[in-house]
């Protein structure tokens, strides 16, 4: 008898994979033991955040690169027009915890210049061809995707060169952070987020509108499409309001947790630092190691890194999600070979660099950043979308359908 | 039916990860205070409230 699990049409799938289910939250225990045990209620709490992210991300098929290219080439902007209801529903939960003087919490905001500028564009191409963006990557690889953990490997490569390149970036012409709250308060960043966002929503209905006449409003949707909402609430697929919930608040509990808004690839940085610096490179040689807040990540535990100790969470309840639906490693009957297998490589090394220079991913740069009123973030979404249409351009290339 | 994965190999992988962060974290200084060393610089809160972005990178303006 093998040990394989037998894949069934999802008519007939009998249920939970139990296998898979109870390995994920048999992993969540464990790390939520050690982390307990070892560091602080606080960092638990976060651990458990992540792992509910981590579902939502999944059952929602909450993905940001796709949303992107179904409006490019199919014109459909649902995936689009949902995730700025995301970031509307954060920024008007998180600004006013930003703005309320607290000295425990920093928003997500970063320096504008080209950096940013080069970084976003790099990973909107990158995000195509790896085929996800920082999320993306890792909900994909917790449900099992093969060609996603290719992504991730050579994202972690990509970060930690990005990192050792970032002061030479950084000496380019470039200005301190801007933050809106600075600028017009709290009512005036939340007015003027809503107002861009609604402007983007409008342009977004409007290349829909002229390609098909109408609007597919399924980010509207509150129940399910398929299935009572039990049966969808544990094995998916979420209406993407669902999820839209779930992430906001989850990014605002994590500010509110840990002091600072949702990010995930410094963690990446950190992983790939640590490696090296266990094979016995000395990481003290660059400049990025040697700032604060990165030199005592890598003198430390991941286990008190937050980015870390989220992404281990988030990983762990896509694994979760992925075997209630009986859908763990679905996508990865064919091992990645050639071509395919060559677009996750650059697009991951892509992915890496270009959050590095850029400050974040689309969760660390983009929704955080709009959620804490950063002007980066808007600079980082136009040359992130520029970049990713490139991307879209190139996948064919790879042979990868579009 | 085609098999969709192995699960030696989801163990594996899974104890592998385990493996590393538990050698990480038995070297670090967070370990250290847990077991008695005072002087272990462990940091639960990691942050630089001077910095000027998520990653820890400083402002352009304070840049040579």
């Amino acid at each position: 008898m093998t040990q394989a699990t037998s894949m069934a049409p999802a008519a007939t799938r009998p249920g939970p994979d139990r296998f898979v289910v109870g390995l994920a939250l048999a992993g969540l225990v464990v790390l939520g033991g050690l982390v307990w045990l070892e560091t602080a209620p606080f960092l638990l709490a976060l651990l458990a955040v992540s792992a509910v992210l981590g579902v939502a991300l999944y059952h929602g098929a909450f993905g940001f690169t796709a949303g992107w290219r179904n409006l490019v080439t199919k014109k459909r902007g649902a995936g689009m027009r949902a995730q700025l209801m995301l970031f509307a529903l954060a920024a008007l939960i998180m600004i006013p915890i930003l703005g309320s003087g607290r000295d425990d919490v920093i928003g997500a905001v970063a320096p504008v210049g080209t950096s940013l500028v080069v970084g976003s564009f790099i990973f909107g191409i990158g995000m195509q061809l790896g085929g996800g963006c920082g999320s993306g990557t890792l909900f994909t690889v917790g449900a099992g995707n093969l060609r996603m953990m290719v992504t991730l490997l050579f994202f972690i490569v990509g970060a930690v060169l990005g990192s050792i390149h970032l002061p030479w970036w950084l000496d380019l012409p470039a200005v301190d952070p801007i933050s809106l709250i600075d600028w017009v308060g709290v009512p005036g960043a939340i007015a003027v987020q809503w107002l861009g966002l609604g402007a983007v929503a409008l342009w977004v209905n409007r290349v829909e509108r002229r390609a098909h006449g109408s609007l597919e409003r399924t980010e509207l949707r509150l129940r399910p499409a398929e299935g009572s909402v039990a049966k969808a609430l544990f094995t998916g697929r979420w209406p993407f309001l669902w999820a839209i919930i779930v992430l906001a608040v989850g990014n605002a509990l994590t500010l509110v947790i840990g002091g600072s808004p949702w990010g995930i690839t410094f963690a990446f940085n950190l992983w790939g630092a640590k490696v090296l610096q266990g094979l016995g490179v000395d990481m003290g040689q660059f400049e990025f190691w040697n700032w604060a807040y990165p030199a005592q990540a890598l003198a430390d535990s991941v286990l008190v890194n937050i980015p870390s100790v989220m992404n281990f969470g988030l990983l762990l309840g896509a694994m979760l999600a992925a075997g209630m639906a009986r859908r763990f490693n679905e996508a990865s009957r064919q091992t990645p070979r050639g071509r395919p297998f060559l677009a996750a490589v650059v697009g991951g090394l892509l992915l890496g660099y270009g959050a590095r220079l850029a400050f974040g991913c689309n969760i660390g740069a983009l929704f955080s950043g709009l959620a804490s009123a950063s002007v980066h973030a808007w600079i980082w979404f136009a040359c992130a979308f520029a970049g990713s249409m490139i991307g879209i351009r190139l996948r064919p290339c790879f042979r990868l359908p579009n | 039916m085609n098999a969709a994965y192995k699960r030696h190999r989801i163990v594996g992988i899974l104890l592998a990860i385990l493996v590393l962060i538990l050698i990480d974290h038995l070297n670090s200084p967070t370990f250290a205070f847990n077991m008695g060393d005072g002087r272990a610089p462990s940091a639960l809160v990691q942050r630089d409230a001077s910095a000027c972005a998520p990653c820890g990178a400083p402002c352009p303006s304070t840049r040579d």
